[in-house]
């Protein structure tokens, strides 16, 4: 909601140099200053927009990067297994692979989705494409215009809120549900780094023949049946962990990006303020002049 | 030996969920409010096939609906 009432807003920013440009300063005082005035009203405005959202997304981010924290124990602990197993993606000929990117719903946070999307577009011009799985609007845009042929299944309506197990569940089923058998899944998502750097990064998710494969797999002695469980449990852990972790990063990218422009639009502000102020003076001082001028000539006659 | 919800064509996260659902529902009333909250899901999917999506279904709705075909 508060994305949209900003958008006006922003546009009106956009268009703010262009008219600057056109009115040369000092020509026409009185317009010019109700221009600046006008100008200077809807900045303010909106740095208290983008104050607010930069407030807003300070608090989520402590209760998203809390949620990180303890999505990762889940991750890295399901993961654990196959690092003993030592599994690996099964060098099979006929490779089909499947990529589930976890991007969000909600856009005004930086560049963090189109970072996803420019790994894509990137690992699929080197390695060829792959079939693609989408969770979030931004992410489905982007790659829905470049990509349309690989997209399988796309979610919306997660990012609203610290994403939960039963998302994580659900998604997992739905890509257990398609129709083709994949050699190996790969989650991509954001990694949080640091409170200002995030990288794209991929999650091994593996399919049943890679588990078994794997050389150490026969100390755990699991049987043929729960195997399929596994897998899927697996799945849902990973994805979990990379929903939160990518919804941290959007958290912390969001507040960066609205305090740049919070920044921003106080030095704009400054700005228009000096401009304002010479302006109103050109004007007194203009006047002043003609009544000066205007008196000094009715006194000689 | 195969488990019964097994047989009924649920999926192991499926079997989890409904687990834990169940476990939120029998909470004390206060904890149970703010335990079902973990529990919702508005997830919504499209399915896309040769570049056309598909229109929005629910997610939850469809999994139960995919399951139940499943089920023998």
């Amino acid at each position: 909601m508060l994305s949209r009432t900003a958008r006006p807003a922003l546009r009106a920013a956009a268009a703010v140099p262009t008219r600057a440009a056109a009115a040369p300063a000092g020509v026409a005082g009185y317009a010019t200053l109700r221009e600046i005035n006008d100008r200077l009203k809807s900045m303010n405005n909106m740095k208290k927009i983008t104050n607010t959202m930069k407030v807003v997304a300070s608090t989520k981010l402590t209760r998203a990067s809390r949620a990180m924290e303890e999505s990762r124990k889940y991750g890295e602990t399901s993961q654990e297994v196959f690092e003993a197993a030592e599994t690996k993606v099964p060098e099979a000929e006929e490779k089909k692979s499947l990529i589930i990117v976890c991007s969000s719903d909600r856009g005004l946070c930086g560049g963090i989705h189109s970072g996803l999307s420019r790994r894509i577009r990137k690992l699929f011009a080197e390695e060829g494409s792959s079939d693609l799985v989408v969770i979030g609007e931004k992410c489905r845009a982007q790659l829905s215009r470049s990509n349309p042929q690989s997209l399988q299944l796309t979610f919306a309506g997660v990012g609203r809120n610290v994403p939960t197990f039963a998302d994580a569940q659900a998604i997992a089923d739905q890509v257990a549900l398609l129709p083709t058998e994949y050699t190996d899944v790969k989650i991509l998502y954001n990694k949080f780094i640091n409170a200002t750097s995030y990288e794209p990064t991929f999650i091994e998710a593996f399919s049943e023949d890679a588990i078994t494969q794997s050389p150490n797999f026969s100390a755990f002695e699991v049987e043929e049946e729960s195997l399929s469980n596994l897998r899927e449990y697996s799945l849902a852990n990973s994805l979990y962990w990379a929903l939160a972790e990518g919804h941290a990063c959007e958290m912390s990218s969001r507040r960066n990006a609205m305090d740049n422009a919070t920044k921003n639009a106080g030095e704009m502000i400054n700005k228009l303020q000096i401009q304002y102020n010479r302006s109103r003076q050109a004007v007194i001082t203009n006047e002043l002049v003609e009544i000066i001028t205007g008196a000094t000539a009715s006194a000689d006659m | 030996m195969s488990a019964a919800w097994k047989a009924a064509g649920l999926t192991y996260n499926r079997y989890l969920a409904i687990a834990a659902r169940t476990i939120r529902r029998s909470l004390k009333e206060d904890k149970r409010i703010i335990a079902e909250r973990r529990g919702e899901s508005e997830l919504k999917f499209a399915k896309w096939q040769n570049g056309k999506a598909s229109e929005m279904k629910n997610v939850a709705s469809e999994n139960a609906a995919a399951m139940a075909q499943q089920s023998s």
